[in-house]
């Protein structure tokens, strides 16, 4: 396909959800459907504008993204580290890891009551949350690439006498690089999610709570403006995400 | 190198007969730099190594051939450290061999799983030094030297999965060379590639250790790559492995593609071990 | 061996936990000790709570993966037998995609309510977008061979879907469904615990609200039991009806 062709495809694609926009419009507009359920494009918009022009919206914004960053980066490291030292212990990968692929399936928000009861319904219940429920992704994935290191890398490795930190650290981690940016790609949607519940729980000021607030008092233009919000902040992390894997991981394309 | 005086003509393949290796007569140095004494080994209960004794002077390239199962790559994995003999001893420069050695390098035949795939060609040989602990600072020089002794100086920045298997080789080569070491181990180097890559390798190998005077073990089973590039050939039996018969190659030098290939003595000799591998296989 | 080295540290840590807190004499709001747990656990499963809580949150899960898992199938289908269809929603699917599900409890609340409807609609919403890049990548990769015969044979529209397409990305499909079927579940459990007053989800909220660690860690071990159950039989299911070629899918 020549490069003019994709662009047509392309912007025929965005005048489809152009289009669909248009016929939420209509519906708002002339379905018979009462404005405090259904806000059309228009005042979803129009609050959209002023809750950043108000600094609102650019101040939860601010505080959900702070919140699910800081989460995720706490259960990156805290996931690298611990998925190097099992995946590249024998001993480890037979003791430890099976407990982990145990806990697993148990869906990451049923840990949030849990820490709840500790922590009580505060900020750091949040981030806490975040952290551990982010860190499966990451750490499963590194256990996961780094015991899947190519035998003969190792006896490269040997051969030129590196040591144990020197082969982990240029050798065996690098090796496991897709594996991690990939955990830490789907870690990053479970800490926005975990973002958004902790707030919806603890009333901390974020989107998550903002969308719940204006739910309950019927602003449904604010409510879709902060769903909007969420759903830019899930586009814009995964695509920021894609783009270092495909740069980090260039060496894979011919 | 000791036979580059020889005329074309005038020079013999001697074939030894005697199954007792010993070392040829004019090496390089009379002490062995690498010594194989009553060395056996097993996989599990199958024996794949029984008894061997040979040494290897400094300076000689000295290629082993056999069926596979005869142990060759076992034997050459001992010398670098990367198998410990279950009886016998291998030692280098006097001393056992115990793990990898700076001095030792080694050149595995699998270039694709050998190269680490995020690096690049620079990169891969960067390994090296970084394990040698040189400075970062004087890494770039040393890279662009060894990366041009390899007919790689455009490739730098390339990835191995961007590279030819033979470029992926060249770099391999680099990254051994990289380590300064006065013995290359070569595990079957140019096994999977074609017939004219595999031939400008080998003139490749041959002009660099000519130049530094490295020490060569060259595992194959292409019976005229070993004559081509060895001073030596020892030719081993399988199940287990034993030395069958060692065979001195006094070929003239510098090697030549069409000459030496086409010289009567390149050909007799290359007779000579071909009747003895069949005779082995039978 | 292998279960019994896996075992091993599980056992020891429930072991020090009972013994720590037993030695140390503590009475917590939010730590109950193994033993506790246990018999909270036997306790609540004689009652029926548990089962009558963990069926309300199967009917919702199963209901959403029905409805979002079913349309998912539907539309991959359309996509894959019209790709320009695919390309001209693409756009659409890339921008809907990342909207966390749970940023559309509010306005599920505010339309639906609580109940089933609006956590059933939820997990709709979640399950629709694996099923349906799953479905459109088992369809791209179906055999060309395979679509040239039923054009050779002169199939039906629907004779092709019914006849080529289904069977062939059947293995597929049953992987898409396995992994939303997990994804149901979570979507569901965590949708009970953030605002709907309905199953296992919002027994384990109460749990601990109301400051019952034994029960509460009852039930997050019951959760991930149903969890593991449900995908260790549909993996089971898996390799039985496709053998090992659905598992190579799986490592994709």
């Amino acid at each position: 396909m020549n490069a003019t062709a994709r662009i047509l495809w392309i912007a025929g694609s965005v005048a489809v959800t152009a289009l669909l926009i248009l016929g939420w419009q209509l519906i708002a507009d002339y379905g018979g459907i009462a404005p405090v359920f259904l806000p059309g494009p228009n005042r979803a918009w129009a609050a959209l504008v002023s809750g950043f022009d108000g600094g609102e919206l650019t101040q939860l914004t601010g505080a959900t993204v702070e919140r699910m960053i800081y989460g995720w980066v706490l259960a990156s490291i805290a996931g690298i580290v611990i998925g190097a030292l099992i995946g590249t212990s024998r001993l480890a990968r037979e003791y430890v890891a099976p407990m982990l692929e145990i806990v697993r399936p148990v869906p990451v928000s049923a840990f949030m009551p849990v820490v709840m009861a500790f922590l009580g319904l505060t900020s750091t219940m949040v981030l806490v949350v975040i952290a551990i429920g982010s860190i499966w992704p990451v750490l499963l994935a590194t256990v996961h690439g780094v015991s899947s290191v190519e035998p003969r890398l190792v006896e490269v490795g040997q051969s030129l006498r590196l040591n144990r930190f020197k082969t982990m650290w240029k050798i065996t981690l690098p090796n496991a690089q897709a594996d991690i940016l990939a955990g830490m790609r789907i870690g990053l949607t479970v800490a926005l999610i975990l973002a958004v519940i902790g707030e919806m729980l603890t009333s901390e000021n974020g989107l998550g709570w903002y969308v719940l607030q204006a739910a309950r008092a019927y602003h449904s233009a604010d409510l879709f403006a902060g769903v909007i919000v969420l759903g830019v902040i899930g586009l814009v992390s995964n695509l920021a995400l894609q783009e270092i894997e495909r740069y980090v991981l260039r060496w894979k394309r011919r | 190198m000791c036979a580059a005086t020889a005329t074309f003509q005038g020079s013999e393949a001697t074939i030894m007969n005697n199954v007792a290796p010993t070392p040829r007569a004019g090496a390089a140095t009379a002490a062995p730099l690498i010594a194989f004494h009553g060395v056996s080994h097993v996989f599990g209960t199958r024996p794949v190594l029984q008894d061997i004794n040979l040494t290897i002077g400094k300076s000689e390239f000295v290629c082993m051939v056999g069926p596979s199962g005869c142990g060759k790559t076992t034997m050459l994995r001992m010398v670098g450290g990367l198998q410990a003999p279950a009886a016998g001893e291998v030692t280098f420069a006097g001393k056992r061999v115990t793990g990898p050695a700076q001095e030792i390098s080694f050149m595995f035949q699998d270039y694709s799983k050998a190269l680490l795939p995020w690096r690049t060609a620079a990169g891969n040989v960067s390994l090296a030094l970084e394990a040698n602990g040189v400075p970062a600072a004087q890494r770039a020089e040393r890279i662009k030297d060894l990366l041009g002794k390899v007919g790689l100086a455009g490739h730098a920045e390339h990835f191995p999965a961007q590279l030819s298997g033979g470029m992926q080789q060249r770099v391999q080569i680099a990254r051994c060379l990289a380590q300064e070491p006065s013995v290359l181990l070569m595990d079957e180097p140019f096994g999977a590639l074609d017939a004219m890559t595999r031939q400008a390798l080998q003139d490749e190998i041959l002009r660099i250790i000519q130049a530094s005077r490295t020490t060569v073990v060259f595992v194959t089973h292409d019976l005229e790559e070993a004559i081509y590039l060895g001073d030596r050939v020892v030719a081993l039996y399988p199940n287990p492995g034993r030395i069958a018969q060692v065979f001195e190659v006094d070929l003239p030098k510098p090697r030549n593609q069409l000459t030496t290939r086409e010289s009567p003595a390149f050909l007799r000799l290359r007779r000579a071990l071909f009747d003895f591998i069949r005779e082995g296989e039978a | 061996m292998k279960l019994l080295k896996a075992l091993i540290l599980p056992v020891l840590l429930l072991v020090v936990w009972e013994v720590a807190m037993r030695v140390s004499g503590i009475e917590s709001d939010s730590l109950a000790m193994p033993s506790q747990i246990a018999v909270a656990f036997y306790e609540a499963l004689r009652d029926g709570t548990i089962l009558r809580r963990t069926a309300e949150t199967l009917r919702a899960a199963l209901t959403g993966l029905a409805i979002g898992g079913g349309s998912a199938l539907i539309v991959s289908i359309v996509f894959g037998l019209i790709p320009a269809a695919a390309r001209l929603a693409q756009f659409s699917v890339e921008v809907l995609r990342p909207v966390p599900a749970v940023a559309l409890i509010p306005v599920a609340i505010l339309t639906l309510g609580f109940g089933y409807a609006m956590e059933v609609s939820l997990v709709a919403f979640a399950t629709f977008w694996p099923v349906l890049i799953y479905g459109q990548s088992a369809i791209v990769n179906i055999e060309p061979q395979l679509l040239d015969v039923s054009r050779v044979l002169r199939l039906s529209t629907l004779g092709r879907v019914t006849k080529v397409v289904l069977p062939a990305t059947l293995p597929r499909y049953f992987v898409a469904f396995r992994l939303a079927t997990a994804v149901s579940l979570i979507v569901a459990v965590t949708v009970e615990i953030a605002a709907n007053p309905l199953g296992i989800g919002y027994e384990l909220m109460t749990a601990s609200q109301s400051l019952h660690p034994d029960l509460m860690f009852a039930l997050v071990l019951w959760i991930g039991i149903v969890g593991w159950v449900l995908n260790g039989a549909l993996l089971l299911a898996q390799r039985r009806l496709f053998g090992p070629a659905a598992m190579v899918e799986l490592a994709r």
